[in-house]
């Protein structure tokens, strides 16, 4: 059955954790903002004249 | 007390703790990637088939976004024999971490001005977009006798962006798992067939950025799809072009994934038999349900107004500067990787799970959309608002 699958971005997204290494969404969202300011800091720093 | 209570028991292992075993697939994912850009890509533009130079690229539309996709679905479905390996599975599960810090660093492409000039139509569109397929999905499952569970995860599935509006809803409507399997095995097949075909089309029906952006980003439902059409369409970033347009349209739907949860909770609660068990207010939902990773976009998008990383580029003013050209070059490597890793996350034979009245309602709806949008976006050509 569909509900016992586990582990892709398909059927088994029923079960969020399995699809990320986060805890949730929530955590997801937080990580993703500090790893885009840490590029951006990295990018501004490469620039810097 | 039951089995999920025990393992919420348990201590949960931090995200730094899981890293080094992210590190495997993540290699695998890099390597993918930079093997795509660095050869594969360079060598596909330059072969002669058919005695003609760049045949594959110029007919099949294939790029680095399409192959890395392509790879990563022959990783799980071909290479690994249905099911990707321990070792490397955790370095997937951080695809959707790239695909979100990328449309972060997309906020690079606007201005705080041009956000607004286009909000008023995208709000309109979109809006419009949503509140049509939830009354289309409600009445379908009235129709095909769906539970009204099913039905409730269904519409919000169809009408916002899959995998997310349906995980959201689910507790509200007190879905079951199978309920929000079939939702999302339904929705995401078909928004894979037309992330495949969206771009054939695009360039067949010879429609500009703006119009191919603002079909797809209102048509097809999830995010990474909407990402993957964009940049097969058209793969560069920058102001304008297709991958910049179809996101905003679909940052504008991802935010209202809170009201139509709240919309269909509604409904689900209006025809229950103990009404009154209903709790959440939209303010909890609010609270509960939005995606942060928003602000960190509208968050660039200020940087970006107010010239922190000098000039944007915008046609007909000063080039972009230094700043602003590495950020987009670095967003094509992130999102390359993402979208190898949501490619890992496509099991084909889940996929051919999907059946029953939720599928025909999904693929009813979900082409109903897709088609609409196209008319929509045609007709209103002339009056898209370029940012």
């Amino acid at each position: 059955m569909a509900q016992n699958k586990q582990g892709s971005e398909t059927v088994a997204s029923a079960e969020k954790g399995k699809m990320t290494l986060f805890r949730d969404d929530r955590q997801e969202d937080l990580g993703a903002i500090l790893f885009s300011v840490l590029i951006v800091a990295i990018i501004v720093v490469l620039t810097m004249k | 007390m039951n089995e999920q209570g025990l393992i919420d028991k348990l201590p949960r292992e931090r995200f730094i703790e899981k890293l080094p075993r992210a590190l495997p697939g993540l290699l695998l994912i890099v390597a993918t990637t930079v093997a795509i850009r660095l050869w594969v890509e360079p060598w596909m533009a330059n072969a002669v088939v058919f005695e003609q130079k760049g045949w594959l690229v110029k007919v099949t539309h294939l790029n680095y976004i399409l192959l890395g996709i392509i790879m990563g679905m022959a990783y799980r479905n071909v290479i690994f024999g249905g099911k990707l390996p321990a070792v490397f599975a955790d370095g997937f599960r951080l695809s959707r971490l790239f695909i979100k810090t990328g449309i972060i660093l997309l906020g690079s492409l606007y201005t705080v001005q041009a956000i607004v000039k286009l909000g008023a139509m995208a709000i309109f569109l979109i809006g419009g977009f949503v509140i049509l397929s939830i009354v289309m999905v409600l009445w379908l499952g009235k129709v095909f006798r769906m539970e009204r569970s099913m039905t409730g995860v269904m519409a919000n599935a169809c009408s916002i962006c899959g995998v997310s509006a349906a995980v959201a809803t689910a507790p509200a409507v007190e879905a079951k798992p199978a309920h929000v399997a079939y939702a999302i095995a339904t929705i995401l097949g078909f928004g894979i067939l037309t992330m495949f075909i969206s771009p054939f089309l695009g360039h067949a029906l010879g429609l500009n950025d703006l119009q191919y952006g603002a079909w797809v980003g209102t048509g097809i439902l999830n995010s990474g799809q909407v990402l993957a059409a964009c940049l097969a369409f058209n793969p560069n970033v920058a102001p304008g072009t297709a991958v910049s347009v179809g996101e905003i349209w679909n940052i504008m739907r991802v935010i209202s994934i809170p009201f139509a949860v709240f919309i269909v909770t509604v409904w689900y609660w209006a025809g229950h038999d103990n009404p009154q068990r209903q709790q959440k207010t939209l303010t909890a939902l609010l609270v509960e349900k939005f995606p942060v990773f928003v602000l960190g976009f509208l968050g660039m998008v200020l940087l970006t107004s107010i010239g922190a990383f000098g000039d944007v580029g915008i046609k007909g003013g000063p080039p972009a500067s230094a700043t602003i050209k590495m950020i987009r070059d670095w967003m094509q490597w992130i999102f390359g990787i993402g979208l190898v890793g949501l490619g890992g996350y496509i099991d084909l034979k889940e996929l051919s799970q999907a059946g029953g009245a939720p599928f025909k309602v999904g693929i009813l709806v979900g082409v109903t959309k897709y088609v609409l949008a196209l008319i929509v976006v045609l007709v209103i050509r002339d009056y898209l608002i370029e940012i």
